[in-house]
Order: C-alpha cells, then sequence, then structure tokens
C-alpha cells in the first residue's frame, strides 16, 4: 500500500495516462544518447573513478570502492594458521556456491576429481537463483552462434574478448543439451522445441527460460545433482579469505573461514576454481543493488593479491527498473519485458522522458537526469525514483494482462497490496552486474597458475555491457571448461602453501605509504539499515 | 527527519523494541542477532529465511519469508533457517526411465492424506497439497508445473504431519519427467551442425579480424534480424 504523499502524485500520472497512451516517443539521436550517457551515466562520473596504485593493473581505471577494495589488508591475523598441515586435501576446491562453482564441480568431479566446494551462505544462495529472464544459446534455426557472437560482441562495445565470446557461444548449444540431460526443464513449443524469446540487443530470437523464475529452477536442480555425488564434500558457511600460493606464486589452495566457529581452516589443492561471483553489495557510487546478500567482490581481492590480471572493472551495468519503495523491496528488479510490452517511464510531472525500449545504460542515464534535475519522486524514508507506470498496460491489453503475463510478479506486489493492475511502481536504476573481473583464458585459467575463475567474478567477456540472459550461460561455459581444467592439475604436485604473494603486497601498499581503515575481504557488508 | 516510531515484538522468545518498518531480519539485525543462516538474497527468492509468526489476536501460526516480513506490534517470531527433509540417493543420469522409479525412491509420497498442511505454510503460495494429490495420481507435469515458484524453504516439509518433504519429492519428478521428452528438434540440428564444425573455418577467420574489420562483420551479422 502506497502512503498519502505517494497516491498524491500517483492521482496525476492516472490523469496523463489517457493522453501517454497514444503520444509516440521519438529514440533518441546517436548524438544526444552521446551526450546523455557522459553526463549523467555512472559509468562517466570521473569523480566516482581513480586509478589503481597498487598490483598488475597499476594505473588501470576503476570506481573508488573497488579501489578500496584492492588497496588494503586483511582484517585476519594468519600467524595461527599452520601452513605444513592442511586441514583438508583436496585435487579441486571450488570457491562459490552459485551456479558457476556447481558446475566447476560436477564437471571436475565427472572427470575423476576429488573436489571440495566452499560457499559463503548455503549452497545455491546466489545471484543465478535471482536470474528470472533467462539464458541466451543459438538453438534457433535460423540463428547461429556466429549471430549470439555479433550481438554480444557490438553490446559490450567490442572490449569483449573475443575467443572468449566465441567459445562462450560456441559451447551454448552443448550447455544447453548437458542441463536438458539434468533434468532442467526448459520451456518448448508445441512441437518439442526449445522455446526461443527475442532479447534487447539479440538480432534472433534466443532466451530460454522456464516461465520467470528460470535461474532458480536451474540452481535447484543443480543441488539435487551436486548432492548426490561421492566425489563432492561442501562446506557452507565458510568463505575464502585468502588463496595460497606455492614458491613458483602457482596457486594451491585457500585459506577459509568457518563463520559460526569463527576459525581458520586451510584447504590445500592441486587447482582452485574461484566463483565467488560479484560485488553488488559494494553499492558502487552509492548505488541500491539487486544482488545477494554476499556479493561484496571477495573474488577480485583475493586473486588480486596473489597477482592475477583484472580486467573491465571500470564498468558496471545498472538495470533500470529496481524497485525504491516499499523499502524492504529496494533492488528488486523488474524485468525488462514490461517495457518491451509498453509500460511507461513517468516522472512526478506525470510526463514521459524517454523512450522506454532505448538500452539499459541510456534508459538509466535519463531517470537519473530526470531525478537530479528535481522530477523524480520522494518516498517517506528519502529515496527518490520515477514511476513505471504499470496499468498503462491494464489500459492497453484488457484487465488480467498482468496477473496472467507476470504472475511470479503480479504476486509479489499483492503481497505488499499494491496491485500492478491498477497502480504503477515506483523504481531507480539498480547497480546490477560487475561488466570486468578477473581476466580469464579459454580454459577458464587466469594469469596465475593453476587459479580459475568463472561467472561473474571473472573479466573479458562483456565488455562494457553485458547482453540480458549472457550471464546465465557464461556461468555453465565457463564453469564448465574451469572444473575440467582444474581436474586435469591433479596429478601434479601442489608445493608447500605460503602466503607470500599477501607479504608481497602488503609491502607494495606500504611502500607507497598506503594507509587505510578499509580491511579486506569485505565478506559481509557492514549492515546499516537506513530508513 | 520524522521521529522514529517503534513496535515492540517478541523476537524468538524475548520481547524486544525495534524500529516501525523493519523486516524481520533487519529486526534481528538490529538487535544484534549476527545472523547469516537465515539471510541470502533479500528478495524473497533464495528462501533461506523461513520464518514462523504468531500476529497479536492471531489463533495459529503463519509462515513467511523473513527478509518479506514487516514486524508489527505484538508480533512473535522465530527463524527457521533449515527443516530436516529426506533425501533419497539416485543418478538420474544413469536412470533408463526414472519416474518409474518414484514410487521405489519416494515411498512415502504414497502416504499423504492431502491434509493440507502444507499449502497453508508456503509463502509462495503454492498449492503444495493440490500438488501433492497430482503426483500421487501421475499427473506429473501439473504437479511440476505448479512447483516452478518453489523456493525450498523447506516450511511445508515442517507442517506435514507424516513428515514427507513435499519439495524435495517433486524435484526429483521434475527432473524425471524431463528425462522423458526427447531432445529437441531445433537443439538437435544445431548440435549436428556443431559436431560437423560446420563454424570452423568462419571462426578462424574472425578470430584474425583487425577491429575494424570485425565491427564491419558484427554490423553486417546483425543487419538480418530474424
Amino acid at each position: 500500500m502506497y502512503p498519502e504523499q505517494l497516491l498524491e502524485n500517483i492521482s496525476l500520472l492516472d490523469k496523463t495516462r489517457d493522453f501517454r497512451l497514444n503520444e509516440s516517443f521519438p529514440a533518441l539521436s546517436e548524438e544526444k544518447k552521446k551526450d546523455l550517457l557522459e553526463t549523467f551515466h555512472p559509468d562517466f562520473k570521473s569523480a566516482a573513478f581513480r586509478t589503481l596504485r597498487v598490483g598488475v593493473n597499476k594505473g588501470d581505471r576503476t570506481v573508488h570502492e573497488i579501489a578500496d577494495l584492492l588497496e588494503a589488508f586483511s582484517s585476519f591475523d594468519y600467524k595461527e594458521i599452520d601452513f605444513e598441515n592442511p586441514d583438508i586435501e583436496t585435487d579441486v576446491l571450488v570457491l562459490g556456491g552459485g551456479g558457476a562453482g556447481i558446475t566447476a564441480a560436477l564437471f571436475a568431479e565427472s572427470a575423476g576429481a576429488k573436489v571440495v566446494l566452499a560457499t559463503k551462505l548455503r549452497l545455491g544462495n546466489s545471484n543465478t537463483i535471482m536470474a528470472l529472464g533467462g539464458m541466451q544459446a543459438s538453438v534457433d534455426e535460423k540463428d547461429s552462434p556466429v549471430k549470439h557472437f555479433a550481438d554480444t560482441m557490438v553490446a559490450g562495445q567490442f572490449k569483449s574478448r573475443k575467443e572468449l565470446v566465441r567459445v562462450m557461444v560456441d559451447d551454448g548449444p552443448r550447455i544447453v543439451k548437458w542441463l536438458l540431460e539434468l533434468g532442467v526443464n526448459f520451456d518448448r513449443d508445441e512441437n518439442g522445441n526449445l522455446l526461443t524469446k527475442r532479447a534487447g540487443g539479440s538480432s534472433a530470437p534466443r532466451i530460454l527460460s522456464i516461465g520467470d523464475y528460470t535461474g532458480l529452477n536451474i540452481i535447484k536442480i543443480l543441488k539435487d545433482e551436486i548432492r548426490n555425488r561421492e566425489n563432492i564434500e561442501i562446506l557452507e558457511f565458510s568463505p575464502a579469505i585468502e588463496l595460497t600460493t606455492n614458491e613458483f606464486g602457482e596457486c594451491n589452495g585457500a585459506v577459509l573461514f568457518d563463520l559460526e566457529r569463527k576459525r581458520f581452516f586451510l584447504v590445500k589443492a592441486k587447482a582452485v576454481v574461484l566463483a565467488t561471483g560479484g560485488s553488488g553489495r559494494l553499492h558502487i557510487q552509492g548505488f541500491q543493488t539487486s544482488n545477494n546478500f554476499g556479493a561484496t567482490g571477495d573474488a577480485i581481492v583475493l586473486a588480486y593479491r596473489a597477482g592475477a590480471r583484472l580486467e573491465g572493472l571500470d564498468s558496471f551495468q545498472y538495470h533500470p527498473t529496481g524497485i525504491v519503495y516499499p523499502d524492504h523491496m529496494v533492488g528488486v528488479l523488474i524485468t525488462e519485458a514490461i517495457r518491451s510490452l509498453g509500460a511507461h517511464l513517468v516522472n512526478s510531472k506525470g510526463e514521459r522522458f524517454v523512450n522506454e525500449l532505448e538500452t539499459r545504460d541510456v534508459v538509466s542515464a535519463a531517470m537519473i537526469r530526470e531525478c537530479e534535475e528535481g522530477r523524480g519522486v520522494k518516498t517517506p524514508s528519502g529515496r527518490v525514483g520515477v514511476w513505471l507506470d504499470t496499468p498503462v498496460l491494464t489500459l492497453k491489453h484488457g484487465k488480467g494482462f498482468l496477473m496472467k503475463k507476470f504472475p511470479a510478479l503480479y504476486r509479489m506486489f499483492k503481497r505488499v497490496k499494491i496491485d500492478i493492475e491498477k497502480r504503477p511502481l515506483l523504481v531507480y536504476p539498480t547497480l546490477h552486474y560487475q561488466n570486468g573481473g578477473v581476466l580469464i583464458d579459454e580454459k577458464g585459467e587466469t594469469t596465475v597458475k593453476n587459479l580459475f575463475v568463472a561467472g561473474e567474478a571473472a573479466g573479458g567477456i562483456h565488455g562494457k555491457n553485458r547482453l540480458m540472459g549472457n550471464s546465465l550461460l557464461d556461468i555453465f561455459v565457463f564453469g564448465r571448461r574451469a572444473g575440467l581444467a582444474a581436474a586435469r592439475r591433479r596429478y601434479k604436485d601442489a608445493g608447500k602453501q605460503t602466503l607470500k604473494h599477501v607479504d608481497r603486497y602488503y609491502n607494495e601498499l606500504r611502500n607507497l605509504r598506503i594507509t587505510t581503515v578499509a580491511k579486506t575481504p569485505r565478506i559481509f557488508q557492514e549492515f546499516i539499515v537506513v530508513k | 527527519m520524522p521521529e522514529k516510531k517503534y513496535v515492540s515484538i517478541f523476537l524468538e522468545g524475548r520481547k524486544i523494541k525495534v524500529p516501525e518498518g523493519y523486516t524481520v531480519i533487519e529486526a534481528l539485525w538490529d538487535t544484534g542477532h549476527d545472523i547469516k543462516r537465515g539471510v541470502g538474497c533479500l528478495s524473497g527468492l533464495c528462501g533461506a529465511c523461513a520464518i514462523a509468526y504468531l500476529e497479536p489476536g492471531g489463533k495459529r501460526v503463519k509462515f513467511g519469508l523473513g527478509c518479506q516480513t514487516i514486524v508489527k506490534e505484538g508480533m512473535n517470531i522465530t527463524v527457521m533457517p533449515f527443516f530436516p527433509s529426506r533425501t533419497a540417493h539416485y543418478k538420474i543420469s544413469q536412470m533408463e526411465k526414472p519416474i518409474e522409479k518414484l514410487k521405489e525412491i519416494y515411498p512415502e509420497l504414497y502416504m499423504c492424506q492431502s491434509c493440507g498442511f502444507c499449502s497453508v505454510a508456503c509463502p509462495e503460495w503454492i498449492n503444495v497439497s493440490k500438488v501433492m494429490s497430482f503426483l500421487k495420481d501421475g499427473e506429473y507435469e501439473k504437479a511440476t508445473e505448479m512447483m516452478l515458484d518453489c523456493i525450498l524453504c523447506g516450511l511445508c516439509a515442517s507442517r506435514c504431519p507424516r513428515g514427507i518433504a513435499p519439495q524435495i519429492i517433486s524435484l526429483f519428478v521434475q527432473r524425471a519427467i524431463e528425462k522423458e521428452r526427447p531432445l529437441p528438434e531445433n537443439l538437435k540440428k544445431r548440435l549436428a551442425e556443431l559436431e560437423d564444425l560446420k563454424y570452423e573455418e568462419l571462426w578462424a577467420e574472425i578470430l584474425k579480424m583487425d577491429e575494424n574489420r570485425l565491427k564491419e562483420f558484427c554490423e553486417n551479422e546483425r543487419k538480418e534480424r530474424v
């Protein structure tokens, strides 16, 4: 239920709805788009960025939040750890229990390796379950992997590594087969073909889905599969807090922290797959986020200290329509499909201000402009947003349309007594995805030997902007590749476990007189309830 | 800044004041509970934060998700991050007709008496009892369709007087019936193309292109919208 002050503004919205329904809003010219992005998109806000002073990527530009994360010491004192006697020895250590981590573990085990999977929260608690829309894979007859490649490269503004994009699109159909064989029930058409939907920025229908809960259902099935595998040990509530390296600087395990016993334990492994996801919970530039509670960018801290190269951490994806009201739903995303069907974005004056079908970055920038220039709508707790006018769809398509087309969404708001057929939703751009990450090659390996990365933590795949549905694909493609390659390293000696790379990194910080109160990896963002 | 209003609630048995408008999870954090167990996505999807609560004047216990439930004056709440549910062991990839093994793998399904307690508990408003009936009657597609929204919070299992875990049984069925379906034709065709290395020459060419040539190629490839 909306409070009085918002209802007042909604009544203004109701008055302009009929007019807006027949109003055509032109697309922006390339020049105007560029101007809008450079003035209002967070990626162009130069005060939010600085150059890194330490490590492999010294001199590269990134946001303060990431730089603070990397230019910091750990809060843990590792003196009490006996590096001669690891608590657990295994072939492959997988860090992270989302889609990428579970996939890596499954494939490593299939290849004959003994696997330990450690995760910060519960197995499966990840951004994968929140991938509602679907997964890209070129299975349509008129589509092709090459078309998928072209769409991905264009979306990423040609900053993606083409060899990585190539393996992603090429493996796509094979990954679909693997998922089907595990029992993942992708939607099909009346002939039993996989149903493919269109997504913004794609030149062919390529989105595979399971109702409007795609990621959730895949994770449920992967969880069911992994618990039936004998050679995978799962450690929950045990985030990795540092990697270990041997005398040659190769990765050979990790220090984990048992959150409940509050003590360290050491895992030694022949290879490590780092799949701990992105960094939305750092609330970059103060943005609200759609990310899960554990997404604090741990992977980039751990890998960077171990000497791995990062790429593309100057670019983040802001999803235009994240909820601003009610407070407990802040950051919950409203699918793009609503806008594709014709829902309007409307400011506090009851006016549209952008063609809603522009790309994510342009729409976000336009929304920020409205709010910064005083045409936003303020909530009782002080947040600002613009309206996503869903009732216009009821006007257009009739009563019951939204309820039928988006049952999960309809129910979600029904619970808080907002009927999306009658009332609009208040939204603001929401930090959604870390476009860059730890640079990998086609095997999923980083510039540090025996350290593999998969999923959102990985960099080089999505360039400056990720295409919708490509993240759900990349976690399986690179999870599989990393798992298989990691399993092949099991025949060699892991060497002695040390934290020499951390000492070296700390020396670099100290030599530059960098002192900081920030301690990383963050593990959990200190929770501050802002009301 | 408007003055903060407070509500009194019972949190795991302890009477305590928290600011109005907090979710159960926020109330727990606010009162110093360092909980990690019952927290996940914070958007009502991961099923980590199941709770049971009694409202003042309410006659029976209600169920919900801690990140989506706002505390109200006099509410009596406990968190249930986990409930033991029996999971059978099976290797679905090695099973010929897995659905035929349902009776063997989860015999307790047939002990269900459709009492409906499970449906009352579901925070996703799934009629779990109906799902169980469908499963017993062999209407597997219908059951699976209804369970797509299941977030595995386990609240249904916690209410079952027979100790059955509907969310786990239906997950097996969801997988088993997919295995019955033939591989989609459109996927088969694409896989055959890949097997024949249809795109290999083109890939070799693409990987050699300089940036300008690549841009031109990609724009061209995208021109033809399917």
